[in-house]
């Protein structure tokens, strides 16, 4: 699986997404059922999927899909 | 008055929110005397409710006044429960966004000692409710505020919900000391929710199970934050390692762990652990709270006074409820009750009093301290997914078994919506039949649970 797969499993994982809609548009503000649970939940598995321990200013900033990937790109991994 | 809030200096800031908001007790106070005056008969009415002072504000109002009995719900209530919950209960008025509604509804009747009501699920379409008397308030408020022993200097930060029974009961016991309620709506991964911990120099905190994971995912262990001495944590069994964790922190840093038991049934906390006992007996529940007595019976009902004998754990205090209601007529009901209740979960105590839970009677599970229903989730899946299933599970993940994989992602999906709780928490598994007893009665006892 490459990193950018790997990367989009995690929102199947926490969210059941649909692959085809993960994009720009894919955020905090646009899908309903992301609260705190769940955004600590895409952290815990993009820490545990990419080996990675996170900041708190990560945790907070991570609101979107294209969030999470700035988030990854900061702490080294390529997507 | 409730809470003896007529005491309590009228300037004194009753609570602060993250978005500016404040609220004196003497607002609470003049709100309950407008209300007072101007409605003469008691009446139901639905109280849409964010974590913000103007909601304080009314809610206790409306208690304060005995004129408006609210059912106190989240403002952003699933539409499909929320209107089964107006089709069900018919109030007469409707308070949301600052607003009070006359609806259509005619005045029913109401027990003239129901001071409000609360959902038993926050999350699956059951439209059962908790019924409360002024009573459980007073009761609350003494107890919980007498065990945690907070004063008026007291800056909680509240982060539980309003319509959530624990929250409420925050609300009770630190008003009853005169203290300063600091509640967000912000989410603990947003920065203003630290800014406000942080500048508001909150003196407790009080979390479910995961509001704690939360803490340590956010690295508060590295945190500075030297006003606040109390942590207190509720809302279903914390798992053992980060119950330490926090517990130990606490020891070394001279603050106060103190974790809870309790139930919506007996309007939030029954027991709790004192700080002393917080490492050495990790993961009990404690002993009674004050003015509450814990005991044990056995199967045939009979008391159980050894130590670690497990049995039902019953609960006898001032702070048990009526009662459910179903109905717009079960309003009226009176105390079913009298003070006692059996709590479904299974327990034992060790030599020193405190009681440990081992398991659970009842089919429901606290899924981030979120109580759910595992009979209404295999409601859900049969009404979205026609298809049968038998829900079981831990606090930390619900199983459901089906029978037909191709459904697995329409069932999860469904509860996933219908709960609002994160997709992992919830594991298909596939089977070849569900296995049921003659009568046709489900036997969660032949499925692995783990």
């Amino acid at each position: 699986m490459t990193n950018l797969e790997k990367y989009n499993d995690i929102f199947v994982q926490v969210f059941g997404a649909d692959i085809a809609l993960l994009g720009d548009n894919y955020s905090k503000e646009t899908v309903s059922e992301w609260d705190s649970v769940h955004q600590l939940n895409i952290i815990s598995l993009m820490e545990e999927t990419f080996d990675l321990m996170l900041d708190p200013e990560d945790i907070m900033a991570c609101t979107s899909y294209n969030a999470g990937k700035e988030i990854l790109a900061r702490n080294g991994v390529k997507l | 008055m409730l809470l003896g809030l007529e005491h309590i200096d009228p300037n004194r800031i009753a609570a602060i929110d993250s978005e500016g908001g404040k609220l004196t007790y003497g607002d609470i106070i003049n709100r309950a005397k407008e209300i007072e005056a101007n409605f003469s008969n008691r009446a139901l009415c639905f109280m849409l409710v964010e974590n913000n002072v103007n909601c304080i504000e009314w809610v206790m109002a409306s208690l304060i006044s005995r004129r408006l009995v609210p059912l106190i719900l989240n403002a952003k209530t699933d539409e499909v429960l929320y209107n089964n919950l107006l089709s069900t209960y018919k109030p007469a008025y409707i308070w949301k966004n600052g607003e009070l509604i006359r609806t259509v509804n005619p005045i029913a009747p109401l027990f003239p000692e129901l001071s409000h009501l609360l959902p038993t699920s926050g999350s699956t379409g059951s439209p059962k409710l908790v019924r409360h008397k002024y009573e459980n308030i007073e009761a609350a408020g003494l107890n919980i505020s007498t065990f945690f022993e907070l004063k008026e200097t007291d800056r909680p930060l509240m982060v539980l919900p309003l319509y959530y029974t624990m929250g409420l009961s925050m609300v009770f016991s630190h008003f009853k000391v005169g203290a300063t309620v600091l509640i967000t709506g912000r989410n603990m991964t947003d920065p203003v929710f630290w800014k406000f911990i942080k500048e508001k120099a909150a003196t407790s905190f009080t979390g479910v199970p995961y509001s704690f994971q939360i803490l340590n995912m956010m690295r508060f262990f590295r945190m500075d934050l030297p006003a606040l001495e109390l942590l207190t944590q509720g809302g279903g069994k914390m798992e053992r390692g980060l119950n330490l964790k926090f517990a130990e922190y606490c020891r070394d840093n001279g603050k106060r762990w103190i974790a809870t038991y309790g139930q919506s049934e007996c309007s939030a906390r029954m027991a709790w652990l004192p700080a002393k006992w917080a490492v050495e007996k990790v993961g009990s529940i404690g002993i009674a709270v004050p003015n509450g007595e814990l005991s044990l019976i056995d199967a045939e009902g009979n008391p159980i006074n050894t130590p670690h004998t497990e049995g039902e754990m019953c609960y006898r205090g001032k702070n048990v409820t009526l009662g459910y209601a179903r109905s717009l007529e079960d309003l009226t009901l009176g105390d079913e009750r009298n003070g006692f209740i059996r709590t479904g979960d299974l327990a034992y105590f060790d030599e020193d009093g405190c009681y440990y839970i081992v398991g659970r009677m009842g089919r429901f599970l606290k899924l981030f301290g979120m109580r759910v229903g595992l009979d209404e989730c295999e409601q859900i899946i049969a009404s979205d997914c026609q298809t049968e299933s038998a829900c079981v599970g831990t606090d930390e993940k619900m199983i459901v078994y089906i029978t037909d994989a191709a459904k697995t992602q329409a069932v999860k999906d469904a509860l996933v919506e219908k709960t609002h709780i994160v997709a992992t928490s919830f594991e298909i598994r596939i089977i070849t039949e569900i296995p049921k007893n003659e009568a046709g009665k489900k036997l969660y006892s032949k499925l692995e649970n783990k």
